[in-house]
């Protein structure tokens, strides 16, 4: 019987960043990883404030609250908003593909060949419109509350 | 197949999280367009308004639920990544395990704050 090698496609954590020859969707699919990671640091760090912060009593939550009005952690909140939006759109158009929607029905493989992408590629690209777009309207809120 | 049971329920609480989350950025950052429509939220980080919500036991629920949608999605999602390196069997096992605990750990600590915080 053949013996199957294992880690024969090991690509370690240089894998993460460059497989191959890469085309829209896998950076859409690195920055998914990208945001995913951040808004678990992020998470980790809002879990210690409104806890350890919080049970300590008004004046802890209201220093700590005055230290987190700075514009350092006011661009640092911005980022972790446009990370949440892009991480959910992004989800969610990657739940209705592989739910099988967004790809058109399967046709026979004749040729010429239509490919799946085609379809799909409008669909991304309206995503990215609408997360700019939002992206956009949370900006101009943060602007207009003053940093 | 146990990856395939976890995969799903990555997606379930992804669309959770995806409406919950959503709400909760729009009423903590878009506030001055929902006044300029009509909805005056006032800030709900000031003190007076967290006394409020503390005291009343459906808020200590919907935190600890969204607490345990939450770190099981980041947690998973961070096994994923991490399973993406092809670690053996064993070493797979103690990450595995490794992450599970954490993960309890956060939630105990975490959910002990809303509980504690209901007779204050």
């Amino acid at each position: 019987m053949r013996q199957i090698e294992p880690r024969r496609n090991y690509l370690g954590v240089g894998g993460w960043v460059w497989a191959g020859n890469y085309k829209l969707e896998r950076y859409l699919y690195i920055l998914h990883r990208v945001t995913g990671l951040g808004i678990l640091f992020f998470l980790l760090l809002h879990l210690i404030m409104t806890t350890v912060f919080r049970i300590q009593g008004q004046d802890i939550w209201e220093a700590t609250m005055k230290i987190l009005h700075n514009p350092l952690f006011k661009i640092g909140e911005y980022l972790v908003v446009v990370a949440f939006i892009y991480h959910a759109l992004n989800g969610l158009r990657l739940i209705l593909q592989e739910l099988g929607f967004l790809m058109g029905r399967p046709t026979p493989p004749i040729y010429p060949y239509k490919d799946s992408l085609r379809k799909k590629r409008p669909w991304t690209m309206a995503m990215i419109a609408i997360i700019v777009i939002l992206a956009l309207v949370f900006f101009y809120d943060f602007i207009q509350g003053g940093w | 197949m146990r990856n395939t049971y976890l995969w799903f329920v990555q997606l379930i609480t992804g669309v959770l999280i995806a409406v919950l989350l959503g709400i909760h950025m729009v009423m903590q950052h878009l506030d001055a367009i929902l006044s300029f429509f009509g909805f005056n939220i006032n800030d709900p980080t000031s003190w007076q308004s967290m006394v409020e919500r503390s005291r009343e036991i459906i808020w200590a629920g919907i935190y600890i639920a969204l607490l345990a949608v939450v770190l099981y999605h980041a947690l998973n999602g961070l096994r994923n990544v991490i399973l993406e390196l092809a670690p053996s069997a064993q070493t797979e096992r103690i990450i595995t395990w490794v992450i599970i605990a954490f993960g309890i750990l956060v939630f105990i600590g975490a959910s002990y704050v809303p509980i504690a915080l209901l007779s204050v």
